[in-house]
């Protein structure tokens, strides 16, 4: 006797296996095998491959690539530019966790009353978020243009004074963070939605029934139901802000004066323009410690969530 | 009357959420189709339209920059990545739904998290192992790193979709006498149609959008990916046309803004995955 409990997929899922259990092994590596092959070769290895050109004095000619040890290192904690991209990409990931997901969840809350017309400006909001970033950063370029643009000139009617978006360091880093929070709240939104409109309606119906005001239910009930997703969009969000490049590329390639350069853009600047491969890959290192320790953290959090096999 | 101004409030924002969603792109639009000195001429930009200059700056664009043919490039590599990304991994997670044996976890969390890895940290070891096999400025060259970089992708969509069969259907399937593979080619696939769809979809967004690993590998022209030729068009270290890189723009967003209508279900579904349970 099978209970109905024991049908459901999700408590069975794997078990039917048990009838010829040694053949899973066998059938594990039929396939898995190309998969875990192909990240090996175009993934692991390349990382590993970094790691060793992290110790080396890798660069264009033909004598680099000595062994330096930790030289790279040192290198990277006591040069300015590092901790200047350190910074801007702290304020990045500050922003895309504190703006956007505050911003995201509202437009959730706000699009899940159901006004006429909403399907529109759902498809709407996905659209930003397609966007090849470089053109992302051509778009504002053009929007926030000094001379020009469209934004200046609205504000200029407002009767305020023109603001430098791009060309002073004051603004450079605020004006990529706009850019980031247009194309990237829909992402947020777009996770707290979904999940919104799957709570039960007959929870938040039964607070209101027992007097909870809109406020109280808002705090004790739908904001305690939607906080996974919530988080979940805000980890996520957090990992793609501090890897931030190509917006960088299209919108400010860093500047003015190093203001808008990422751990990213640095990376990338001392291994493309100034071809210290070793250097470069210092640097991506350390980012990818910091992703190590952050994606462990993801993980463990979906998991203990329930999305088993994730 | 407290409730029908809450109403009409709540119109307005409706109305301008979606004028700051659209605002940027409609804005690039009309650049697109002034001449080079109405940009700086005229402020804000009429609405009136001379067909004859947006005639001349697309033809620019597409003609003589090429842009359509970067486009039929990066269709191409699209293409042919997301596929070959879509057989390796879907077995995979097929395996993880499903399998019981040692290492489970460690192989899907590793490659889960390789959807969190800085493209950065490996662009220069990729272009440096693409050229020792001579690969550099070739379609194989690009489609390898990124088959690559949609596994984590499908594999992440697929689990949760594959998640979803009941296991009855895989015992059923072998009672009929089928092995693993064939219940999966044959019994599995057609019920997991949907997440092919969006593994695929979101695969193909990233391979489309991909910059970094392109700009390494390519260095001809007439190999340039739609966000290479985007960036040459646009770049940053030298005067530009500004109705040309609008029209460069609009070209880059019309295959997306299309794309989108047909597949919006689809990538709610895909972003949501994991998040929604």
């Amino acid at each position: 006797m099978t209970t109905e409990q024991d049908r459901s997929p999700v408590t069975r899922r794997g078990s039917g296996s048990s009838r010829r259990p040694s053949h899973d092994r066998r059938d594990a590596l039929i396939l898995l095998g190309p998969c875990i092959l192909y990240l090996v070769a175009f993934s692991i290895f390349p990382l590993l491959y970094s790691l060793r050109n992290s110790f080396t004095d890798l660069g264009i000619s033909k004598d680099s690539g000595k062994w330096v040890g930790l030289d790279n290192y040192v290198a990277i904690f006591n040069d300015p530019f590092f901790w200047n991209a350190a910074g801007n990409t702290a304020v990045m990931v500050g922003a895309a966790v504190v703006v956007q997901v505050v911003l995201g969840t509202a437009l959730a809350l706000f699009m899940n009353q159901k006004l006429r017309g909403s399907w529109f400006v759902r498809g709407a909001l996905i659209l930003p978020m397609l966007l090849t970033p470089i053109v992302v950063g051509v778009m504002w370029r053009a929007m926030l243009n000094p001379d020009w643009g469209i934004v200046n000139w609205i504000i200029k009617q407002l009767g305020m004074p023109p603001i430098n978006w791009l060309g002073s360091t004051e603004w450079s880093m605020r004006t990529l963070v706009i850019a980031d929070t247009w194309q990237w709240t829909p992402f947020v939104f777009l996770i707290v939605y979904a999940r919104l409109q799957g709570l039960p309606g007959h929870v938040l119906e039964a607070a209101q029934v027992d007097g909870a005001g809109r406020w109280a239910t808002f705090r004790n009930i739908t904001l305690p139901l939607l906080a996974p997703a919530i988080a979940f969009a805000a980890i996520f969000r957090a990992i793609d802000a501090f890897r931030s490049f190509d917006l960088v590329f299209g919108l400010t390639y860093g500047g003015p004066a190093r203001s808008t350069t990422t751990l990213s853009f640095l990376t990338y600047q001392s291994g493309f323009q100034f071809q210290q491969y070793g250097y470069s890959a210092a640097i991506a290192y350390v980012m990818v410690v910091i992703l190590i320790v952050a994606s462990t953290v993801t993980l463990r959090f979906v998991r203990t969530r329930g999305v088993e096999g994730v | 009357m407290r409730y029908i101004a809450g109403r009409v409030l709540a119109y307005v924002t409706l109305f301008l959420i979606a004028v700051v969603a659209l605002a940027p792109i409609a804005y690039l639009l009309v650049l697109s189709t002034k001449k080079r000195i109405e940009i700086v001429a005229q402020v804000p930009p009429t609405l009136n339209i001379d067909w004859d200059q947006v005639a001349k700056n697309y033809r620019e664009v597409i003609d003589t920059q090429g842009m359509l043919d970067f486009v039929g490039n990066s269709i191409i590599v699209v293409g042919i990545a997301t596929i070959i990304g879509l057989i390796v991994g879907t077995p995979s997670a097929y395996a993880f739904s499903r399998l019981r044996f040692r290492g489970r976890e460690t192989w899907s969390s590793t490659i889960l998290s390789f959807r969190f890895m800085p493209a950065v940290a490996v662009a220069i070891p990729i272009f440096l192992m693409i050229r020792a096999v001579n690969l550099q400025d070739s379609f194989p060259g690009l489609i390898l790193p990124y088959v690559a970089f949609t596994l984590p992708l499908v594999v992440w969509i697929m689990i949760g979709f594959f998640d979803e069969v009941p296991i009855e259907i895989d015992d059923a399937a072998r009672v009929d006498g089928c092995g693993r593979v064939q219940t999966l080619v044959w019994v599995l696939l057609p019920l997991v149609r949907s997440g092919l769809v969006v593994s695929a979809i979101f695969g193909a967004i990233f391979v489309w959008n991909e910059f970094l690993v392109a700009l390494f590998v390519i260095n001809s022209r007439s190999m340039n990916t739609i966000t290479l030729g985007a960036a040459t068009l646009v770049s940053a270290d030298r005067p530009i046309d500004w109705n040309i890189a609008a029209a460069v723009g609009i070209v880059t967003i019309i295959p997306i803004f299309i794309f989108s209508l047909f597949v919006q279900r689809y990538i709610v579904r895909g972003i949501t995955a994991g998040a929604v349970k």
